[in-house]
């Protein structure tokens, strides 16, 4: 029952907002609607974690559920309470009225529902309905500016992935058919529950071609390349707090589904999906480092980045072991938290400046100074220096392959990352220092910003030095699933 | 009737839909492209309701009406009166040549007979012809989103795709469970609305339907 309340609760919000009247409601509805469901979200992981799996007619949740629940609510809720000032800046000048933030509320949280029902259905085709529904709702929200730029990004975006996710509902009815002999054609035969119990039984070859479709269709949605052209401008488009719930979210969500069928397959197939994560993490990787290098426009530059880090995370995976396993699950987390905080500075600074340029960005330090100090901290971090938590997550992904003898993609792996830190260094730097930009005033703009942006910072540092026992062992939790133990 | 009339009459209509796939790349005017969709997909609707005989699942029925009600009547309709509300010029303008597109989807057609041949091999089912045809379809349909470049024919292109996947999944598993069905049936009427949305704003934005204009955002 409380997955039904929580699955309305976005619903509701958006029909409430639907009928406010002024910008001052709107805001209070959404936000109330925020805070009431991660609230639920909460209970119902802890629920999870306490009393085992959740499975009931469509729903499913175990574990791995769970935590990508906490993450989408999580940064759902600091993208909102972001969006606030964000938003009322827009309204102030002039950029937006008021109707059109309305339409932008309304979509934000129909964006959450679709996001969670990702995860918390256990029917893989309604699986694929979802990461579909994803895309139509935030290609609205990517195109939102509705200039020629928007337009092109969001048209680009629902081609592209549209495109992908086809292929990816290829790959559902292949992973359906291999069930067919042993399961018949009952209607609870695309239930992954159903799938993973009789995951030994299925046909595999059908079950390798259907991993190379999910793996390309879902991948696309991830940003894995070279299918990753959509997401530089989908992220640079896109109003901020919405590039922020892109990268920190829909990009893991659509993560979460190969997950899924990586999960049956590495039953089915020993080492079949692992190797082609790996090789697919190793190349996003790659051309993400080459593209950070060259960044003229720093939400591009952040784009590039999170092509970066789902790579990182699809190495993990594809190391496999605990160690690699605990690194990418706990990198997934640390990544959306990092990168959240990264794009809220961005909106900062875009709003400021009111450029996307990276050249025309000086002296950050001395106009916008805690601006300055949230932005290079989340820089530190996310290019994985101590003692932030990305650094963490990443050498125990590198314990990972070395313990499992990955040395040759280990030393791959080290290299880009080091090339990646100096590059990003080397543009944030120059955006933070030097003499600052004419005709820009000295100030910082509305506080309430720094409220979520200063939690999100809080939370990378203390996570940089310890993992909470109960994170710790819902991550063990998760990691059995993958039948690897400390 | 007895089976192999019944496995004649599948893979005739398969066999149409694969021919209308090529009349929709031969086209050159908007109106012959959605038209040689709307055929394919009616195709693809008798080629259900023949499944749903044979195997007496009632569930494949309601995919054969669905498919009729949305693909031939809903979807088509709504596409051309995007294209007559936009109002630019009908042509097609292909980037890759009309003869060159159709040698080159039957290259795609061979490709396809030789991915789908080990999933034959194995397969006992009626409908295993079919699979071949499909894959081809989903070639097909990608090329078009690749060679033509006006937005319109990218939508048809991927609602393209989307019949060769109806045709996989009948033809591989008899149709997915009903809940799915219904539930990807709405994505692919949403997804052709929200397209049609947005060919509307790029045409406002644009004054184009022409992909190849946008080029602003690069590295």
């Amino acid at each position: 029952m409380m997955l039904e309340i929580m699955i309305a609760i976005p619903l509701v919000t958006a029909l409430l907002v639907f009928i406010t009247r002024s910008r001052r409601q709107m805001e209070l509805v959404s936000t109330a609607g925020i805070v009431a469901l991660f609230a639920v979200a909460c209970y119902i992981v802890y629920d999870v974690i306490a009393d085992g799996n959740i499975e009931y007619s469509i729903w499913y949740l175990d574990s791995l559920s769970a935590y990508m629940l906490f993450i989408i609510t999580f940064i759902g809720l600091m993208a909102a309470i972001y969006s606030i000032p964000y938003i009322s800046h827009e309204i102030k000048e002039r950029e937006l009225t008021v109707d059109r933030a309305k339409y932008y509320y309304v979509l934000f949280h129909v964006f959450m529902f679709t996001m969670l029902m990702v995860v918390i259905s256990n029917n893989l085709g309604i699986m694929w309905i979802a990461i579909e529904a994803t895309t139509l709702v935030s290609a609205f929200l990517v195109g939102f500016t509705e200039n020629d730029m928007a337009v092109e990004a969001a048209w680009k975006y629902l081609i592209i992935c549209s495109v992908g996710i086809t292929l990816a509902l290829f790959g559902t009815i292949l992973a359906y058919a291999s069930s067919i002999t042993v399961l018949g054609e009952s209607s609870d035969a695309l239930n992954w529950s159903t799938l993973m119990a009789n995951a030994a039984q299925l046909d595999p070859t059908l079950l390798k071609i259907s991993f190379i479709l999910i793996m390309v269709g879902y991948g696309t949605k991830v940003g894995l390349a070279p299918m990753h052209t959509w997401l530089p401008d989908a992220h640079s488009q896109a109003p901020t707090p919405v590039s922020a719930l892109l990268s920190g979210v829909l990009l893991n969500c659509a993560m979460y589904g190969i997950l899924r069928y990586h999960l049956i397959v590495s039953v089915s197939v020993p080492g079949f999906s692992s190797t082609l994560l790996l090789l697919f993490g190793l190349v996003s990787m790659a051309v993400a480092a080459a593209f950070i290098i060259v960044a003229r426009d720093f939400k591009r530059l952040l784009a590039y980045s999170s092509i970066e880090h789902m790579g990182i995370i699809a190495f993990g995976f594809g190391i496999g072991g605990f160690l690699g396993i605990f690194g990418a699950l706990l990198h997934m987390l640390n990544h959306a938290l990092t990168k959240c905080l990264m794009f809220l500075g961005a909106g900062n600074l875009l709003q400021k400046f009111k450029t996307r340029d990276i050249s025309q960005i000086r002296g950050v330090a001395t106009l916008m100074p805690i601006t300055a100090v949230l932005f290079i901290a989340g820089a530190l971090a996310i290019t994985g220096s101590p003692p932030f938590s990305i650094f963490l997550s990443e050498v125990t992904i590198m314990t990972g392959g070395l313990s499992s003898a990955n040395y040759l993609a280990v030393g791959i792996y080290i290299l880009l990352l080091a090339v990646i830190f100096a590059a990003f260094m080397y543009h944030v730097s120059k955006m933070m220092f030097g003499e600052p930009t004419e005709g820009v005033t000295k100030g910082e703009l509305e506080r309430s910003r720094f409220l979520p942006m200063g939690t999100l910072l809080v939370m990378i540092l203390v996570m940089g030095v310890f993992i909470p026992t109960q994170l710790h062992d819902l991550l063990v939790k998760i990691a059995s699933l993958f039948q690897v133990f400390p | 009737m007895n089976d192999i009339f019944l496995t004649d009459v599948i893979n005739g209509l398969a066999a149409l839909i694969l021919l209308f796939a090529f009349v929709l790349v031969a086209g050159v005017r908007m109106g012959q492209i959605i038209r040689a969709y709307t055929l394919g997909s009616l195709a693809l609707g008798l080629l259900a309701a023949a499944v749903a005989y044979y195997t007496k699942a009632d569930h494949i029925y309601v995919v054969a009406v669905l498919t009729i009600v949305l693909k031939v009547i809903v979807i088509p309709k709504f596409l051309n009166y995007t294209v007559d509300r936009i109002k630019v010029k009908k042509e097609v303008e292909p980037l890759v040549s009309i003869p060159g597109s159709l040698l080159i989807c039957g290259g795609l057609t061979f490709i396809a007979y030789y991915i789908a041949s080990p999933i034959i091999a194995q397969g006992s089912s009626i409908t295993k012809n079919c699979l071949a045809i499909s894959i081809a379809v989903v070639f097909i349909g990608f090329f078009v989103i690749i060679a033509r470049r006006k937005a319109m024919t990218e939508i048809v292109g991927l609602l393209m795709m989307e019949n060769g996947l109806f045709l996989a999944a009948i033809s591989l598993t008899y149709g997915m469970p009903m809940i799915v069905e219904i539930g990807v049936f709405f994505d692919v009427l949403v997804a052709a609305i929200i397209m049609g949305i947005f060919a509307f704003k790029i045409n406002h934005t644009f004054e184009t339907l022409d992909t190849t204009f946008m080029r602003r955002l690069r590295d």
